[in-house]
Protein backbone atom coordinates (compact mmCIF):
# COMPACT_ATOMS: atom_id res chain seq x y z
CA UNK A 1 0.00 0.00 0.00
CA UNK A 2 2.51 2.62 0.79
CA UNK A 3 4.56 1.57 -2.69
CA UNK A 4 1.81 2.35 -4.71
CA UNK A 5 1.39 5.49 -2.55
CA UNK A 6 4.88 6.50 -3.12
CA UNK A 7 4.63 5.91 -6.83
CA UNK A 8 1.91 7.70 -7.30
CA UNK A 9 3.20 10.37 -5.58
CA UNK A 10 6.63 10.25 -8.49
CA UNK A 11 4.39 10.14 -11.08
CA UNK A 12 2.64 13.06 -10.32
CA UNK A 13 5.43 15.23 -9.72
CA UNK A 14 7.13 14.19 -12.96
CA UNK A 15 3.85 15.05 -14.90
CA UNK A 16 4.40 18.14 -13.40
CA UNK A 17 7.55 18.79 -14.09
CA UNK A 18 6.93 17.86 -17.69
CA UNK A 19 3.90 20.35 -17.83
CA UNK A 20 6.41 23.15 -16.18
CA UNK A 21 8.96 21.97 -19.39
CA UNK A 22 5.75 22.80 -21.78
CA UNK A 23 5.08 25.77 -20.66
CA UNK A 24 8.61 26.91 -20.70
CA UNK A 25 8.96 29.60 -23.67
CA UNK A 26 11.09 28.78 -26.16
CA UNK A 27 14.66 30.78 -27.03
CA UNK A 28 14.30 33.86 -28.58
CA UNK A 29 15.19 33.77 -32.67
CA UNK A 30 18.46 35.02 -32.22
CA UNK A 31 19.31 37.71 -35.66
CA UNK A 32 21.86 36.22 -37.83
CA UNK A 33 25.07 38.51 -39.54
CA UNK A 34 26.48 39.88 -36.03
CA UNK A 35 30.27 39.90 -36.35
CA UNK A 36 32.03 41.13 -33.44
CA UNK A 37 34.38 44.17 -32.82
CA UNK A 38 37.38 44.69 -30.53
CA UNK A 39 38.24 47.97 -28.61
CA UNK A 40 40.00 50.99 -30.75
CA UNK A 41 43.00 50.62 -28.16
CA UNK A 42 43.87 47.11 -27.31
CA UNK A 43 44.43 46.65 -23.29
CA UNK A 44 47.49 45.92 -22.25
CA UNK A 45 46.84 42.37 -21.53
CA UNK A 46 46.64 41.38 -25.23
CA UNK A 47 49.49 40.07 -27.41
CA UNK A 48 49.35 39.53 -30.76
CA UNK A 49 51.07 36.18 -31.37
CA UNK A 50 52.47 35.82 -35.02
CA UNK A 51 52.47 32.06 -36.16
CA UNK A 52 54.65 32.13 -39.50
CA UNK A 53 52.84 28.38 -40.24
CA UNK A 54 57.02 27.21 -40.57
CA UNK A 55 55.11 23.64 -42.83
CA UNK A 56 52.82 26.02 -44.72
CA UNK A 57 54.52 29.40 -44.86
CA UNK A 58 51.37 30.92 -47.04
CA UNK A 59 49.24 30.47 -44.38
CA UNK A 60 50.87 32.64 -42.14
CA UNK A 61 48.73 34.48 -39.24
CA UNK A 62 48.63 36.56 -36.01
CA UNK A 63 46.45 35.59 -33.01
CA UNK A 64 45.04 38.78 -31.43
CA UNK A 65 44.76 37.00 -27.48
CA UNK A 66 43.36 38.90 -23.88
CA UNK A 67 45.92 36.36 -21.57
CA UNK A 68 44.25 37.71 -18.67
CA UNK A 69 41.46 35.60 -19.17
CA UNK A 70 40.84 31.43 -18.43
CA UNK A 71 39.48 29.96 -20.89
CA UNK A 72 40.39 29.75 -25.14
CA UNK A 73 36.52 31.12 -25.72
CA UNK A 74 37.46 34.31 -23.72
CA UNK A 75 41.52 34.69 -24.52
CA UNK A 76 41.16 34.50 -28.06
CA UNK A 77 39.47 37.76 -29.63
CA UNK A 78 40.58 37.10 -33.20
CA UNK A 79 42.99 36.91 -35.96
CA UNK A 80 44.11 38.09 -39.23
CA UNK A 81 46.20 36.35 -41.59
CA UNK A 82 50.08 37.24 -42.65
CA UNK A 83 51.15 35.33 -46.11
CA UNK A 84 54.71 33.95 -46.71
CA UNK A 85 56.70 35.09 -43.82
CA UNK A 86 55.41 38.27 -43.50
CA UNK A 87 56.18 41.43 -41.14
CA UNK A 88 53.45 43.58 -39.43
CA UNK A 89 53.25 46.82 -36.78
CA UNK A 90 50.47 48.17 -35.10
CA UNK A 91 49.76 51.68 -35.29
CA UNK A 92 47.60 52.88 -32.43
CA UNK A 93 47.22 56.41 -33.12
CA UNK A 94 45.68 55.47 -36.71
CA UNK A 95 43.60 52.33 -35.42
CA UNK A 96 45.60 50.35 -37.92
CA UNK A 97 47.53 46.84 -38.25
CA UNK A 98 49.70 47.58 -40.76
CA UNK A 99 50.97 44.17 -42.32
CA UNK A 100 53.15 43.27 -45.46
CA UNK A 101 52.53 40.19 -47.46
CA UNK A 102 53.36 38.12 -50.28
CA UNK A 103 51.40 36.38 -52.48
CA UNK A 104 51.18 34.01 -56.24
CA UNK A 105 47.89 34.27 -58.63
CA UNK A 106 48.59 30.50 -58.49
CA UNK A 107 48.93 29.80 -54.60
CA UNK A 108 52.54 29.07 -55.06
CA UNK A 109 52.88 29.96 -58.65
CA UNK A 110 52.27 32.64 -60.74
CA UNK A 111 52.81 36.37 -60.83
CA UNK A 112 54.06 37.16 -57.54
CA UNK A 113 52.48 40.20 -55.48
CA UNK A 114 54.00 42.14 -52.48
CA UNK A 115 51.62 43.91 -51.02
CA UNK A 116 51.23 46.51 -47.47
CA UNK A 117 47.69 45.17 -46.10
CA UNK A 118 46.11 47.76 -43.60
CA UNK A 119 44.19 46.29 -41.31
CA UNK A 120 41.73 48.21 -38.62
CA UNK A 121 42.06 47.01 -35.39
CA UNK A 122 38.27 47.27 -34.30
CA UNK A 123 36.81 45.18 -37.04
CA UNK A 124 40.17 43.37 -38.33
CA UNK A 125 39.10 43.95 -41.53
CA UNK A 126 41.50 44.80 -44.56
CA UNK A 127 40.74 48.53 -45.23
CA UNK A 128 43.09 49.36 -47.59
CA UNK A 129 46.48 47.69 -49.24
CA UNK A 130 49.17 49.63 -51.20
CA UNK A 131 51.19 47.11 -53.70
CA UNK A 132 54.32 46.93 -53.62
CA UNK A 133 57.23 46.83 -55.68
CA UNK A 134 57.73 42.58 -56.43
CA UNK A 135 60.14 40.83 -55.39
CA UNK A 136 62.10 42.97 -52.85
CA UNK A 137 60.69 42.83 -49.43
CA UNK A 138 62.47 40.60 -46.60
CA UNK A 139 61.14 37.59 -45.81
CA UNK A 140 62.76 35.48 -43.33
CA UNK A 141 61.99 34.49 -39.54
CA UNK A 142 59.83 37.46 -37.61
CA UNK A 143 61.67 40.75 -37.10
CA UNK A 144 60.23 43.45 -34.66
CA UNK A 145 62.79 45.27 -36.96
CA UNK A 146 61.71 44.87 -41.06
CA UNK A 147 59.06 47.45 -40.22
CA UNK A 148 59.35 50.77 -38.55
CA UNK A 149 57.29 53.69 -38.71
CA UNK A 150 57.98 57.16 -38.85
CA UNK A 151 56.86 61.25 -39.22
CA UNK A 152 54.50 60.99 -36.44
CA UNK A 153 53.33 57.56 -37.63
CA UNK A 154 52.84 58.68 -40.98
CA UNK A 155 55.39 56.68 -43.05
CA UNK A 156 55.73 53.13 -43.30
CA UNK A 157 59.33 51.92 -43.90
CA UNK A 158 59.62 48.97 -45.27
CA UNK A 159 62.84 46.89 -45.50
CA UNK A 160 64.03 44.91 -48.35
CA UNK A 161 66.23 42.08 -49.30
CA UNK A 162 66.83 40.86 -52.67
CA UNK A 163 69.65 40.29 -51.42
CA UNK A 164 70.54 44.06 -52.33
CA UNK A 165 69.40 45.68 -49.77
CA UNK A 166 67.13 48.84 -49.20
CA UNK A 167 64.10 50.96 -47.90
CA UNK A 168 60.72 51.16 -49.47
CA UNK A 169 59.09 54.02 -47.84
CA UNK A 170 54.65 54.74 -47.79
CA UNK A 171 52.82 57.70 -47.00
CA UNK A 172 50.16 56.16 -44.80
CA UNK A 173 47.47 58.80 -45.30
CA UNK A 174 48.06 58.76 -49.28
CA UNK A 175 48.46 54.78 -49.58
CA UNK A 176 51.25 55.65 -52.16
CA UNK A 177 54.66 54.57 -52.14
CA UNK A 178 56.71 57.58 -51.82
CA UNK A 179 60.26 56.33 -52.79
CA UNK A 180 62.86 53.92 -52.25
CA UNK A 181 65.86 54.06 -50.01
CA UNK A 182 69.23 52.22 -50.84
CA UNK A 183 71.10 50.98 -48.18
CA UNK A 184 74.01 48.68 -49.78
CA UNK A 185 75.65 46.48 -47.66
CA UNK A 186 73.18 47.61 -44.37
CA UNK A 187 69.85 45.96 -43.26
CA UNK A 188 66.69 46.52 -41.01
CA UNK A 189 65.59 49.77 -39.82
CA UNK A 190 65.87 51.06 -36.61
CA UNK A 191 63.95 54.32 -36.05
CA UNK A 192 66.44 57.33 -35.82
CA UNK A 193 64.44 60.56 -34.93
CA UNK A 194 61.17 61.20 -36.50
CA UNK A 195 62.66 61.76 -40.07
CA UNK A 196 65.53 58.92 -39.72
CA UNK A 197 66.51 56.05 -40.25
CA UNK A 198 69.79 53.57 -39.29
CA UNK A 199 70.72 50.26 -40.37
CA UNK A 200 72.53 47.40 -39.66
CA UNK A 201 75.89 46.93 -41.73
CA UNK A 202 77.88 43.62 -42.52
CA UNK A 203 81.34 45.85 -42.03
CA UNK A 204 80.34 46.22 -38.09
CA UNK A 205 79.17 50.06 -38.21
CA UNK A 206 75.80 51.47 -38.81
CA UNK A 207 74.22 53.82 -41.32
CA UNK A 208 72.04 56.59 -41.00
CA UNK A 209 69.83 58.36 -43.31
CA UNK A 210 68.25 61.33 -42.27
CA UNK A 211 64.88 62.48 -44.29
CA UNK A 212 63.01 65.71 -45.54
CA UNK A 213 59.47 66.31 -45.36
CA UNK A 214 59.20 64.65 -48.52
CA UNK A 215 60.53 61.86 -48.14
CA UNK A 216 63.25 62.59 -49.98
CA UNK A 217 67.00 61.56 -48.41
CA UNK A 218 68.56 65.15 -46.68
CA UNK A 219 71.74 62.93 -45.54
CA UNK A 220 73.43 59.65 -44.77
CA UNK A 221 76.50 58.90 -42.61
CA UNK A 222 78.14 55.89 -41.30
CA UNK A 223 79.42 55.60 -37.75
CA UNK A 224 82.67 54.25 -36.94
CA UNK A 225 83.18 50.18 -36.49
CA UNK A 226 81.96 49.10 -33.36
CA UNK A 227 81.13 44.88 -34.06
CA UNK A 228 82.89 42.52 -36.09
CA UNK A 229 80.34 40.44 -38.08
CA UNK A 230 82.28 37.12 -38.07
CA UNK A 231 83.97 37.00 -35.09
CA UNK A 232 81.93 39.13 -32.61
CA UNK A 233 78.51 39.08 -34.01
CA UNK A 234 76.16 41.65 -32.51
CA UNK A 235 72.04 39.76 -32.58
CA UNK A 236 70.08 42.47 -35.36
CA UNK A 237 67.39 42.70 -32.53
CA UNK A 238 67.46 45.24 -29.71
CA UNK A 239 65.71 46.55 -26.67
CA UNK A 240 64.55 49.79 -27.16
CA UNK A 241 64.71 52.26 -24.45
CA UNK A 242 63.84 55.47 -25.76
CA UNK A 243 66.56 56.82 -28.05
CA UNK A 244 69.05 53.86 -27.18
CA UNK A 245 69.20 50.65 -28.62
CA UNK A 246 70.57 47.71 -26.59
CA UNK A 247 71.79 44.99 -29.14
CA UNK A 248 72.65 41.81 -27.50
CA UNK A 249 75.79 40.00 -28.70
CA UNK A 250 76.50 36.43 -28.90
CA UNK A 251 79.34 36.67 -26.26
CA UNK A 252 76.96 37.77 -23.68
CA UNK A 253 78.11 41.74 -23.47
CA UNK A 254 74.95 43.91 -24.71
CA UNK A 255 75.89 46.89 -27.34
CA UNK A 256 74.03 50.15 -26.64
CA UNK A 257 73.86 52.27 -29.63
CA UNK A 258 72.30 55.96 -29.13
CA UNK A 259 69.83 56.85 -32.22
CA UNK A 260 68.78 60.41 -31.40
CA UNK A 261 68.14 61.90 -34.75
CA UNK A 262 71.68 61.86 -36.30
CA UNK A 263 74.62 59.72 -36.62
CA UNK A 264 74.05 56.27 -34.68
CA UNK A 265 76.88 56.23 -32.02
CA UNK A 266 77.39 52.92 -30.28
CA UNK A 267 78.07 53.58 -27.03
CA UNK A 268 80.09 51.61 -24.58
CA UNK A 269 79.15 47.60 -23.94
CA UNK A 270 78.51 45.65 -21.26
CA UNK A 271 78.42 42.40 -20.09
CA UNK A 272 74.69 41.04 -19.09
CA UNK A 273 76.58 37.98 -17.05
CA UNK A 274 78.25 38.17 -13.82
CA UNK A 275 80.91 35.85 -12.09
CA UNK A 276 80.39 32.15 -12.58
CA UNK A 277 78.05 32.97 -15.19
CA UNK A 278 80.14 32.67 -18.13
CA UNK A 279 78.84 29.96 -19.94
CA UNK A 280 75.27 32.52 -20.70
CA UNK A 281 74.71 33.95 -23.51
CA UNK A 282 71.94 35.40 -25.39
CA UNK A 283 69.76 32.74 -27.42
CA UNK A 284 66.73 32.33 -29.75
CA UNK A 285 64.50 34.60 -32.17
CA UNK A 286 62.17 37.03 -30.08
CA UNK A 287 64.98 37.46 -27.64
CA UNK A 288 64.41 40.74 -26.13
CA UNK A 289 62.00 43.31 -25.42
CA UNK A 290 61.67 46.19 -22.97
CA UNK A 291 58.80 47.64 -20.60
CA UNK A 292 57.25 50.71 -19.65
CA UNK A 293 59.91 51.17 -16.78
CA UNK A 294 62.81 51.11 -18.43
CA UNK A 295 63.99 47.57 -17.79
CA UNK A 296 65.19 45.47 -20.62
CA UNK A 297 64.60 41.67 -20.65
CA UNK A 298 66.46 39.09 -22.26
CA UNK A 299 66.01 35.76 -23.41
CA UNK A 300 69.66 33.69 -22.00
CA UNK A 301 70.77 30.12 -22.36
CA UNK A 302 73.47 28.52 -19.74
CA UNK A 303 75.44 26.86 -22.72
CA UNK A 304 75.29 29.01 -25.48
CA UNK A 305 78.58 31.48 -25.12
CA UNK A 306 81.47 30.59 -27.10
CA UNK A 307 79.58 27.87 -29.04
CA UNK A 308 79.10 28.00 -32.66
CA UNK A 309 75.22 27.51 -33.86
CA UNK A 310 73.78 27.45 -30.73
CA UNK A 311 72.51 31.47 -30.69
CA UNK A 312 69.27 30.18 -31.99
CA UNK A 313 68.55 27.56 -29.56
CA UNK A 314 66.47 29.28 -27.34
CA UNK A 315 66.93 29.65 -23.29
CA UNK A 316 66.01 28.51 -19.97
CA UNK A 317 65.92 31.89 -17.87
CA UNK A 318 65.00 35.43 -18.82
CA UNK A 319 66.90 37.93 -17.53
CA UNK A 320 66.04 41.19 -16.92
CA UNK A 321 68.04 44.43 -16.78
CA UNK A 322 68.29 48.42 -15.22
CA UNK A 323 70.43 49.27 -18.19
CA UNK A 324 71.24 52.64 -16.84
CA UNK A 325 72.92 51.15 -13.71
CA UNK A 326 74.07 48.06 -15.47
CA UNK A 327 72.18 45.88 -13.30
CA UNK A 328 70.05 42.84 -13.17
CA UNK A 329 66.88 43.14 -11.32
CA UNK A 330 65.30 40.16 -12.19
CA UNK A 331 65.96 36.47 -13.25
CA UNK A 332 62.87 34.45 -14.39
CA UNK A 333 63.45 30.65 -14.76
CA UNK A 334 61.05 29.12 -17.37
CA UNK A 335 59.16 26.49 -16.74
CA UNK A 336 60.23 23.96 -20.07
CA UNK A 337 61.94 26.30 -22.36
CA UNK A 338 61.99 29.95 -24.15
CA UNK A 339 62.19 30.29 -28.22
CA UNK A 340 60.69 34.04 -28.67
CA UNK A 341 59.45 36.73 -25.36
CA UNK A 342 57.22 39.89 -25.47
CA UNK A 343 56.83 42.17 -22.84
CA UNK A 344 53.26 43.90 -22.17
CA UNK A 345 53.02 47.90 -21.54
CA UNK A 346 51.94 49.88 -18.64
CA UNK A 347 53.28 49.57 -14.75
CA UNK A 348 52.78 46.27 -14.19
CA UNK A 349 54.07 44.17 -17.09
CA UNK A 350 53.50 40.52 -17.80
CA UNK A 351 55.90 38.63 -20.08
CA UNK A 352 54.90 35.82 -23.06
CA UNK A 353 57.08 33.63 -23.99
CA UNK A 354 56.85 30.72 -26.94
CA UNK A 355 57.74 27.41 -25.48
CA UNK A 356 59.10 25.12 -28.17
CA UNK A 357 58.68 22.11 -26.41
CA UNK A 358 54.86 22.04 -27.14
CA UNK A 359 54.32 25.27 -28.96
CA UNK A 360 52.04 26.80 -26.13
CA UNK A 361 52.74 30.45 -25.17
CA UNK A 362 53.18 31.15 -20.81
CA UNK A 363 52.39 34.03 -19.22
CA UNK A 364 54.99 35.45 -16.44
CA UNK A 365 55.01 38.01 -14.31
CA UNK A 366 57.59 40.86 -15.02
CA UNK A 367 57.82 42.24 -11.19
CA UNK A 368 57.98 38.73 -9.53
CA UNK A 369 59.04 36.80 -12.02
CA UNK A 370 56.19 33.87 -11.22
CA UNK A 371 54.93 31.89 -13.52
CA UNK A 372 50.77 32.57 -14.34
CA UNK A 373 49.42 30.64 -16.96
CA UNK A 374 49.82 28.72 -20.08
CA UNK A 375 47.66 29.49 -23.21
CA UNK A 376 47.51 27.06 -25.55
CA UNK A 377 44.85 25.28 -28.57
CA UNK A 378 44.12 28.55 -30.01
CA UNK A 379 45.12 27.33 -33.13
CA UNK A 380 48.71 28.17 -32.74
CA UNK A 381 51.27 25.85 -34.41
CA UNK A 382 54.80 27.70 -34.92
CA UNK A 383 53.82 30.84 -32.91
CA UNK A 384 57.81 32.57 -33.91
CA UNK A 385 57.24 36.14 -32.90
CA UNK A 386 54.94 37.72 -29.78
CA UNK A 387 54.47 41.26 -29.93
CA UNK A 388 52.62 43.03 -26.71
CA UNK A 389 49.55 45.54 -27.53
CA UNK A 390 50.70 48.98 -28.14
CA UNK B 1 55.29 19.90 -35.86
CA UNK B 2 56.84 17.10 -33.83
CA UNK B 3 59.69 17.40 -35.78
CA UNK B 4 60.63 21.02 -35.45
CA UNK B 5 60.66 20.75 -31.82
CA UNK B 6 62.93 17.82 -31.82
CA UNK B 7 65.29 19.46 -33.45
CA UNK B 8 65.14 22.64 -31.52
CA UNK B 9 65.90 20.44 -28.20
CA UNK B 10 68.73 18.33 -30.38
CA UNK B 11 70.53 21.25 -31.52
CA UNK B 12 71.41 22.41 -27.76
CA UNK B 13 73.27 18.94 -27.49
CA UNK B 14 74.60 18.61 -30.50
CA UNK B 15 76.34 21.82 -31.02
CA UNK B 16 78.98 21.17 -28.95
CA UNK B 17 79.96 17.99 -30.08
CA UNK B 18 79.59 18.84 -33.88
CA UNK B 19 82.08 22.06 -33.71
CA UNK B 20 84.21 21.71 -36.76
CA UNK B 21 86.92 23.72 -37.22
CA UNK B 22 85.70 27.14 -38.94
CA UNK B 23 89.26 28.73 -39.63
CA UNK B 24 89.24 27.23 -43.27
CA UNK B 25 86.74 29.58 -43.82
CA UNK B 26 87.55 32.50 -46.70
CA UNK B 27 86.50 35.86 -45.29
CA UNK B 28 86.73 36.73 -48.98
CA UNK B 29 83.96 34.68 -49.60
CA UNK B 30 82.00 35.56 -47.58
CA UNK B 31 81.10 39.25 -49.87
CA UNK B 32 80.22 36.71 -52.70
CA UNK B 33 76.87 34.84 -53.65
CA UNK B 34 77.95 31.81 -54.85
CA UNK B 35 75.65 31.35 -58.29
CA UNK B 36 74.23 27.61 -58.45
CA UNK B 37 75.87 28.18 -62.19
CA UNK B 38 78.82 28.44 -61.45
CA UNK B 39 79.36 25.39 -59.41
CA UNK B 40 83.01 24.00 -60.04
CA UNK B 41 83.25 19.98 -59.88
CA UNK B 42 82.75 18.10 -56.46
CA UNK B 43 86.91 17.96 -55.80
CA UNK B 44 86.69 14.56 -54.61
CA UNK B 45 84.77 13.28 -57.17
CA UNK B 46 88.02 13.61 -59.53
CA UNK B 47 89.69 11.21 -57.21
CA UNK B 48 87.25 8.60 -58.54
CA UNK B 49 89.34 5.55 -58.92
CA UNK B 50 91.16 2.73 -57.39
CA UNK B 51 92.03 4.56 -54.27
CA UNK B 52 88.91 6.40 -54.30
CA UNK B 53 87.21 2.89 -54.12
CA UNK B 54 88.97 2.14 -51.25
CA UNK B 55 88.41 5.08 -49.17
CA UNK B 56 84.65 6.90 -48.77
CA UNK B 57 84.66 10.09 -50.01
CA UNK B 58 81.53 10.60 -47.85
CA UNK B 59 79.85 8.95 -45.03
CA UNK B 60 76.49 8.65 -43.33
CA UNK B 61 73.11 9.16 -44.55
CA UNK B 62 71.95 12.23 -46.35
CA UNK B 63 68.52 12.24 -44.87
CA UNK B 64 69.74 12.71 -41.39
CA UNK B 65 70.52 15.83 -39.64
CA UNK B 66 73.68 15.03 -38.80
CA UNK B 67 75.07 14.65 -42.05
CA UNK B 68 77.90 16.25 -42.08
CA UNK B 69 77.21 19.06 -45.46
CA UNK B 70 74.14 19.91 -43.29
CA UNK B 71 76.29 22.15 -40.71
CA UNK B 72 74.60 25.45 -41.42
CA UNK B 73 71.21 24.53 -42.29
CA UNK B 74 68.20 25.00 -41.26
CA UNK B 75 64.80 24.14 -43.41
CA UNK B 76 63.61 20.93 -45.04
CA UNK B 77 66.06 18.49 -46.44
CA UNK B 78 65.91 17.85 -50.14
CA UNK B 79 66.53 14.49 -50.16
CA UNK B 80 63.92 13.56 -47.87
CA UNK B 81 61.29 15.74 -50.46
CA UNK B 82 62.37 13.87 -53.99
CA UNK B 83 66.02 15.42 -54.48
CA UNK B 84 68.96 14.59 -52.89
CA UNK B 85 71.74 16.41 -51.12
CA UNK B 86 72.35 18.33 -53.69
CA UNK B 87 69.31 18.20 -56.33
CA UNK B 88 65.96 19.64 -56.14
CA UNK B 89 63.14 17.47 -56.37
CA UNK B 90 60.99 17.22 -59.32
CA UNK B 91 59.18 20.53 -60.63
CA UNK B 92 60.82 22.94 -58.40
CA UNK B 93 63.23 25.42 -59.24
CA UNK B 94 66.23 26.23 -57.64
CA UNK B 95 67.46 29.15 -56.11
CA UNK B 96 70.19 30.82 -58.15
CA UNK B 97 71.74 33.12 -54.94
CA UNK B 98 72.48 31.37 -51.93
CA UNK B 99 73.85 31.30 -48.10
CA UNK B 100 77.48 29.33 -47.71
CA UNK B 101 78.48 27.52 -45.01
CA UNK B 102 81.97 25.65 -44.41
CA UNK B 103 81.78 21.98 -42.99
CA UNK B 104 84.14 19.62 -42.67
CA UNK B 105 84.13 16.27 -44.37
CA UNK B 106 85.48 13.47 -41.58
CA UNK B 107 85.65 10.72 -44.53
CA UNK B 108 88.78 13.08 -46.10
CA UNK B 109 89.47 15.20 -43.25
CA UNK B 110 88.59 18.02 -45.58
CA UNK B 111 86.65 21.82 -44.76
CA UNK B 112 84.32 22.29 -48.09
CA UNK B 113 82.47 24.97 -48.90
CA UNK B 114 78.80 24.59 -49.29
CA UNK B 115 76.19 26.32 -50.98
CA UNK B 116 72.88 25.66 -49.39
CA UNK B 117 70.25 25.97 -52.69
CA UNK B 118 66.62 26.49 -51.75
CA UNK B 119 63.93 24.84 -53.83
CA UNK B 120 61.65 26.57 -54.65
CA UNK B 121 57.51 26.95 -56.38
CA UNK B 122 56.04 24.31 -54.34
CA UNK B 123 54.84 24.45 -50.61
CA UNK B 124 56.65 23.66 -47.66
CA UNK B 125 58.20 20.09 -47.52
CA UNK B 126 57.31 19.33 -44.43
CA UNK B 127 60.00 16.23 -43.89
CA UNK B 128 63.18 15.59 -42.49
CA UNK B 129 63.60 19.60 -40.97
CA UNK B 130 66.50 19.96 -39.65
CA UNK B 131 68.10 22.85 -38.01
CA UNK B 132 71.74 23.42 -37.37
CA UNK B 133 73.43 26.60 -37.32
CA UNK B 134 77.29 26.49 -37.20
CA UNK B 135 78.97 29.68 -38.76
CA UNK B 136 75.25 31.23 -39.51
CA UNK B 137 74.86 34.90 -38.62
CA UNK B 138 72.39 37.44 -38.78
CA UNK B 139 70.59 38.59 -41.63
CA UNK B 140 72.87 41.73 -41.95
CA UNK B 141 75.35 39.13 -43.49
CA UNK B 142 73.20 37.70 -45.92
CA UNK B 143 75.89 35.47 -47.54
CA UNK B 144 75.62 33.75 -44.25
CA UNK B 145 72.29 33.79 -42.61
CA UNK B 146 69.96 30.91 -42.74
CA UNK B 147 67.32 32.84 -41.41
CA UNK B 148 66.15 34.38 -44.77
CA UNK B 149 63.76 32.77 -47.22
CA UNK B 150 66.52 32.36 -50.06
CA UNK B 151 64.08 31.84 -52.86
CA UNK B 152 65.29 34.76 -54.31
CA UNK B 153 65.61 34.93 -57.95
CA UNK B 154 63.15 32.36 -59.10
CA UNK B 155 59.97 32.81 -59.90
CA UNK B 156 58.35 31.60 -57.23
CA UNK B 157 58.87 32.65 -53.40
CA UNK B 158 57.30 29.73 -51.98
CA UNK B 159 59.76 27.50 -50.51
CA UNK B 160 59.93 23.91 -50.67
CA UNK B 161 63.17 22.71 -49.33
CA UNK B 162 66.89 23.23 -48.92
CA UNK B 163 70.21 21.18 -51.05
CA UNK B 164 73.78 21.22 -49.79
CA UNK B 165 75.66 21.46 -52.51
CA UNK B 166 79.73 21.40 -52.68
CA UNK B 167 81.43 24.30 -54.11
CA UNK B 168 84.66 24.18 -52.82
CA UNK B 169 87.47 23.19 -50.58
CA UNK B 170 87.71 26.06 -48.19
CA UNK B 171 91.49 27.51 -47.84
CA UNK B 172 93.13 27.26 -44.97
CA UNK B 173 93.99 30.57 -43.15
Amino acid sequence: MMKKGLFVALLTALSVLVSAEEVRPPLAVEPTGIIETLPERYPADWFLVHDAAFFHMSDGKVYVLDTDKDSIGDQVQGMFPLSLMGSFIEAPSRGEILAIETFHTRGTRGDRIDVLTIWDTVNLSAIAEVILPAGKRFMGMPERVALQLLKGDRWLAIFNLSPSTSVTLVDLDTRAVLGEIPTPGCSFIYSNGDLGLSALCADGRMLTVLLNEDGSEKSRILSDVFFDSDDSPIFERPARVGDIAYFPAFDGRVQPVALTGSAALPMASWSLFGKGEESWAPSGIGIDGEDDLGRIYFLMNSEANGVEGMHNAGGSEIWVFDPEARRRVLRIPLEAWGLSLAVSRGEEPKVLVTNPTDMSVELYDGLSGSFIKKLTGFGQETPLLLRGAQ
Amino acid sequence: MMSFIDRLLEQRARSVAQRAPRRGMLKALGGVLVGASALPLLPVARAAGPEGAARPQETGSDTDCDYWRYCAIDGFLCSCCGGSANTCPPGTEMSPVTWIGTCHNPADGRNYVISYNDCCGKPGCGACLCQRDEGDRPPYRPDKTNDINWCLGTSSASYHCSAAVVVGVAFEE
